[in-house]
């Protein structure tokens, strides 16, 4: 079958754009994840320098030192991840998915429907409790290239994961390789 | 279509030659620090026990080599399109492949195997990594049967499904010639200009070593307040370092173009079904298949003096069943040396379908400049100072290499800069690197399965980025660029993905 041979011209000004879509942001439980996960770390830390203060006498000097450093790395961590929280965010559009994060510097990846492997949704202990879930989209393109979108409602995660199903499926009925 | 392959079948007799070779690499591998104690103490021993020591091993590595052979049986089931394999000695096992699933076929032949005139076929699957079956010893005439055989059942299968891709005409030659051949001159050519940034850094380290040396001699030898200043005088110190730089240069031409020929000696390119076949290698002979829907990312690299000599080297990477990160990938690149300018433009439209033809220009905004700088320049230099006069002051000494380095990176830094393009066109992505060897990579958008894009909080305010696209065989990164241009041309091939109904594979 030969295509036949088009060639208009592509206004790319008039293309939609990727950048003006609204993101969705995560849920507000998954804070509560990342705030819990922040203190158990942090937590664990506390409890082996309060057992270094108490048994090695040798610390002695660097106790204010080693609190000082241990509040800042803390406040950091939060403020890290209060930004990141903020700057995250997904999308499904019709024809590709988005999700944007980070904090230092700000990834957007954007996987289309086309391409998608396949789709796994992941839930944790404590997101179970919280009622979320994370969808996991894989592509051929190796680690580096999937999204894992945390901090979905679980009903909303089924939901995408048989929306993206929906999509690929006819698509892998004809590949078969 | 000359032998029957529905009945299981041995490799060939004189095999065994070929599985006693293995059995005893694997040995002596396994061995190795206990046989170097050994040899270290080979005067304690008696040489009688040594002897029949070595024997018995020798004796028992042959008989596993034969039980090898004899367990080991293949066969093609026609009534399920399976091919099986059945091996081993206590633990047996059966692999069944499916023939559809069956990627490539390739007949190899090591300096052993050559010698005993043997090949070995290797047989390649989609997906499942390491359930690859590899029959270590077969005639040429019955591999190229077989190989023919286990194809044929893959492609009919596969046709079926891409019926409608007529864009692949199957070319079905019998008699193969090829249509590519690297000359041995083009060898020699590529032998000695490529590798100069590898063996600048072997230089530098080699040269780094000799000074470290030399200062310890001096220092041993008693000169110790004064290590090199009067001691080796200018003159003395520049005919020394011009004749060690001089030997290096020469050895490493030398060993470069040693492997190139040992590596590539005699490459044909045949076009066979549906893909192209490569044969290359003076000691060990390889035969791979490239199939143009399977390949994701080509390059094409050259540098001043291969520009000059009409040479070319491509690089070819294909998708992979497994998910490899991009180190491997390009560690698994098939290469192709020294490609005419001619003979690269046959390749590439065979490959891609059409020579591709650089489009817009996308240059790199200058603060690339800045950012490398920063990585290359700044920090390691930093980190260095920081060493040499916090930590340890005796790196003070080699102060006469951050110049070189300085120079060095900078002069670097600035031809990657000046290199750094991005081309795009309707049909093609590529992409220009690179400051000595210059590399341009070559995607369809097609093959593209993920579009990442990159920013660092403070490049907001300047509206730079950085754009990475993945395939399946590898990504390509390109910045610090305009990002409002970015974000165009990334509507751009998002748009080309969604709406193609071309497949990436």
């Amino acid at each position: 079958m030969e295509e036949p041979f088009i060639n208009e011209t592509i206004d790319t000004s008039q293309l939609p754009k990727y950048e003006d879509v609204v993101l969705t942001p995560l849920h507000p439980s998954y804070f509560k994840i990342i705030i819990f996960n922040i203190g158990l770390v942090f937590a664990i830390l506390a409890i082996a320098a309060g057992a270094g203060f108490y048994y090695i006498q040798e610390l002695e000097p660097y106790r204010i030192i080693i609190t000082i450093v241990y509040i800042v790395i803390l406040l950091f961590t939060i403020l890290m991840n209060v930004i990141s929280f903020k700057n995250r965010g997904f999308a499904f559009r019709a024809h590709d998915v988005i999700y944007r994060s980070g904090a230092i510097a700000t990834t957007t990846t954007i996987i289309p429907y086309n391409r998608v492997q396949h789709v796994a949704v992941h839930e944790g202990l404590l997101s179970r409790k919280l009622g979320l879930a994370a969808v996991e989209v894989f592509t051929a393109g190796g680690n580096s290239s999937d999204i894992q979108v945390p901090g979905i409602d679980k009903d909303q995660a089924e939901k995408i994961k048989y929306l993206l199903m929906g999509k690929i499926n006819p698509q892998q009925d004809e590949q078969q390789l | 279509m000359n032998s029957n392959f529905s009945q299981p079948q041995r490799q060939s007799l004189i095999g065994v030659v070929v599985m006693f070779a293995d059995t005893f690499q694997g040995t002596a591998r396994a061995l190795w620090p206990f046989l170097i104690v050994w040899i270290w103490k080979i005067n304690e021993y008696n040489k009688l026990y040594i002897g029949l020591a070595v024997g018995g091993v020798v004796l028992l590595v042959a008989l596993v080599a034969y039980l090898k052979y004899l367990n080991f049986t293949f066969f093609l089931d026609e009534q399920n399109e399976e091919f099986v394999v059945r091996k081993g000695i206590l633990n047996k096992s059966r692999i069944a492949i499916p023939l559809d699933k069956i990627q490539q076929v390739n007949i190899n032949q090591s300096f052993i195997q050559r010698l005993i005139g043997v090949h070995a076929l290797e047989v390649d699957t989609a997906g499942s990594n390491g359930k690859e079956v590899s029959i270590r010893a077969i005639k040429e005439s019955l591999a190229v049967s077989l190989k023919e055989r286990l194809l044929e059942g893959a492609e009919d299968v596969v046709n079926e499904d891409i019926e409608d891709n007529a864009d692949t005409p199957r070319t079905r030659q019998t008699a193969n010639k090829p249509f590519i051949q690297i000359s041995f001159l083009s060898l020699i050519k590529t032998g000695i200009t490529s590798n100069y940034i590898r063996s600048f850094a072997v230089l530098l380290a080699f040269m780094i070593t000799i000074f470290q040396n030399l200062e310890e001699f001096i220092n041993v030898t008693g000169y110790d307040d004064s290590p090199l200043d009067d001691y080796i005088n200018a003159e003395v110190l520049l005919k020394f370092i011009s004749f060690i730089v001089g030997a290096i240069i020469f050895l490493t031409l030398i060993v470069n173009l040693v492997r190139t020929i040992v590596r590539y000696y005699n490459f044909r390119i045949t076009k066979q079904q549906n893909g192209l076949l490569l044969s290359y290698g003076l000691l060990n002979t390889k035969n791979t298949i490239i199939r143009p829907e399977k390949v994701q990312v080509v390059t094409v690299g050259r540098n001043y003096f291969q520009k000059k000599f009409n040479l070319n080297d491509l690089k070819i990477r294909q998708a992979s069943g497994n998910e490899a990160n991009d180190k491997d990938q390009k560690k698994t690149a098939i290469e192709i040396p020294g490609c005419s300018e001619s003979e690269k433009n046959v390749l590439l439209q065979f490959l891609l379908e059409k020579v591709p033809e650089k489009g817009v220009a996308v240059k790199p905004n200058f603060r690339k400049i800045i950012f490398e700088s920063f990585k290359f320049l700044i920090i390691p230099i930093g980190i260095y100072f920081l060493i040499a006069f916090m930590v340890e002051p005796s790196v003070k000494e080699y102060m006469i290499f951050v110049p070189i380095y300085g120079l060095f990176a900078a002069t670097l830094i600035y031809f990657a800069f000046r290199n750094s393009r991005l081309f795009v066109s309707d049909d093609f992505i590529i992409k220009q690197s690179g400051a000595w060897d210059v590399d341009n990579d070559y995607i369809a958008p097609h093959k593209i399965q993920t579009i990442s894009l990159k920013q660092f909080f403070w490049q907001k305010g300047s509206d730079v980025g950085i754009v990475t696209l993945h395939t399946a065989g590898g990504t390509i990164s390109f910045g610090l660029a305009n990002f409002t241009k970015l974000n165009e041309l990334v509507n751009y091939w998002l748009w080309q993905v969604e709406t193609t109904d071309k497949h990436w594979m």
